[in-house]
């Protein structure tokens, strides 16, 4: 079943980026996390060109994350002091990454930054999730002697210079004093990732805030969650606004998709055990960063490729 | 076999309106005058019906409006293969289809189809920007091989159906992305090598429904599309979810 895209100016089958959203929310309630960083390469590898993949992405994660959001702020799971200031952070470096985009596309190499910055960010968290769930697989059953020295001890360091940083204010809800700085870099960097990959950046997110920041991990969530729905929200209209890239049908597909798979997704991970789960998750980040390094290494059929401005 | 009535029938009216058929070496009925690009549309089929004044070779030329083309060839950095060199092919037709009744090379020489431009790789593009002779050779070949192997330059010396050494229909499929704009159709009546009859005409291609109003809004007034669309979004998403989880409440 053929559907137009008027922006990507193409045609797609409607029940595979249905499904694509359904496989992407199915993963998000399987496991709780984003997906964006595999919304983005699975677009590309339809023919979706990659400034309208990463645009409709981030419109689509506004979407998803609305409702998620909304979930937390009821249960009081959000910092919002935190959040402001993450949020400040990622929409400064939204707007440098969606400049960066527009400058990128003009000496066309856009789609090859994309394409490098997931090969490096996917294949480095493919394997160490990987590594670590495998070794919690495979210790099942044992209690969970989790090695907490390895990240307590790199966070250390990272939590002793920003300590040293101006601008200290502590953050009540989440019971931490630390300087604003921190949680503005944070912000920055994810925003940069999201203008410029199409995701939440919650996979970096979440483990600075907790491991550095050393903040509750409920309120981790909420607060990530907030953050990624206005730094998603900012990218998208600055990626529509000045790139004319976010595809409203194809966004709109994906939100639906991922409704229906996050419902199910959470329905079948309140039943496999945790260690599994996030084997799962590891697997499915490794395919897509090999697929996607096998792309790079193979010569091309052809080398020369074609694309057109559409009028 | 009703569509090729009603296509007969149709040319037959056309006709019998026309006071100067009958003089004429080559009529054509307008095959279309608009095509709409709505959600559902995946391509079309065009049929282009006329009339010759007797036995002889025809050809039919659709050439679609000029576009912006952009070519890459991809390079080897260390163990990867990346997009390297761009240059852009500008004032190429989007779509440039010959049909005929025979090889057009058998029925016409090259200067006559250079005249006509009924070769499909004698099209006159610019390459930007501006190389050397041999550089800018290699990417107008890659830029024909490529037009052609995804579908967009193409020749038939089937398509085209004649009866009775007069009358005759041409089938035309046109493709799902289709670029906005002015279609040509030119018909040509060859006879000993020569052109004796010519005929042009137009079509447009528009984009038209919610796809037309989108693509506008999108690029005319694009920071409101981006906040209302985003917003949108956002709303969807939380009514999805959230209500569900008010009314298990």
């Amino acid at each position: 079943m053929e559907f137009f895209l008027p922006i990507a100016h193409m045609d797609v089958n409607i029940v595979l980026i249905l499904l694509y959203g359904a496989l992407v929310g199915f993963l998000s309630g399987l496991v709780g996390v984003g997906g964006g960083f595999l919304i983005t390469p699975l677009l590309i590898f339809t023919g979706i060109p990659p400034i309208v993949a990463v645009s409709s992405g981030a419109a689509q994660m506004a979407g998803t994350a609305s409702g998620a959001s909304f979930l937390h702020w009821r249960h009081g799971n959000i910092d919002f002091k935190m959040g402001l200031i993450l949020l400040i952070g990622s929409w400064l470096g939204g707007g440098f990454g969606v400049y960066l985009s527009k400058i990128l596309l003009r000496e066309g190499q856009f789609g090859n930054v994309v394409v490098f910055l997931y090969v490096i960010l996917l294949g480095f968290i493919g394997a160490s999730m990987l590594i670590e769930s495998l070794r919690a697989v495979l210790r099942a059953g044992a209690p969970a002697a989790r090695d907490a020295h390895a990240p307590a001890a790199s966070s250390s360091l990272l939590r002793i210079w920003i300590g040293r940083l101006p601008w200290q204010t502590s953050f009540p809800m989440s019971g931490v004093r630390m300087s604003v700085a921190g949680p503005l870099a944070l912000g920055a960097v994810v925003g940069i990732l999201t203008s410029l990959m199409g995701v939440g950046g919650g996979f970096i997110m979440v483990p600075v805030m907790i491991y550095v920041l050393k903040m509750p991990t409920k309120i981790v969530v909420g607060t990530s969650l907030f953050q990624l729905l206005f730094t998603t929200a900012a990218v998208s209209v600055m990626q529509a606004g000045i790139n004319h890239s976010v595809d409203p049908f194809l966004a709109l597909l994906l939100i639906l998709g991922s409704v229906l798979g996050t419902k199910l997704g959470a329905r079948l991970g309140a039943r496999l055990p945790a260690e599994k789960l996030r084997l799962i998750l590891a697997l499915v980040v490794v395919a897509v960063a090999v697929k996607m390094i096998v792309t790079l290494l193979i010569p091309p059929v052809d080398i020369y490729g074609m694309s057109v401005e559409v009028r | 076999m009703m569509r090729w009535l009603r296509c007969l029938l149709c040319v037959l009216g056309w006709m019998v309106q026309a006071p100067s058929w009958g003089e004429e070496p080559l009529v054509v009925a307008p095959a279309i005058s608009e095509v709409k690009i709505t959600t559902d549309f995946t391509g079309t089929e065009l049929k282009a019906v006329g009339v010759m004044s007797g036995p002889g070779e025809l050809v039919i030329k659709l050439v679609g409006p000029k576009q912006e083309t952009t070519l890459s060839r991809e390079t080897k950095l260390g163990p990867f293969w990346i997009e390297g060199d761009r240059v852009k092919m500008a004032d190429a037709p989007s779509l440039l289809f010959l049909y005929a009744t025979a090889p057009i090379a058998s029925m016409l020489s090259p200067a006559e189809q250079q005249k006509y431009g009924l070769n499909l790789e004698g099209v006159w593009v610019r390459v930007e920007p501006q190389l050397k002779a041999h550089a800018a050779a290699d990417w107008r070949k890659a830029f024909f091989r490529l037009k052609e192997q995804q579908g967009y330059y193409h020749e038939d010396d089937s398509a085209i159906r004649v009866f009775g050494n007069r009358l005759f229909i041409a089938d035309m499929r046109l493709p799902g992305d289709l670029q906005v704009g002015t279609y040509t159709i030119e018909t040509l009546l060859v006879k000993s090598g020569k052109v004796v009859g010519h005929t042009v005409g137009t079509f447009k291609v528009r984009l038209a429904g919610v796809e037309r109003r989108v693509w506008e809004v999108a690029h005319d007034h694009s920071w409101l599309f981006g906040s209302v669309f985003t917003l949108l979004a956002m709303l969807l998403g939380l009514a999805l979810n959230a209500i569900p989880y008010r009314r298990r409440r």
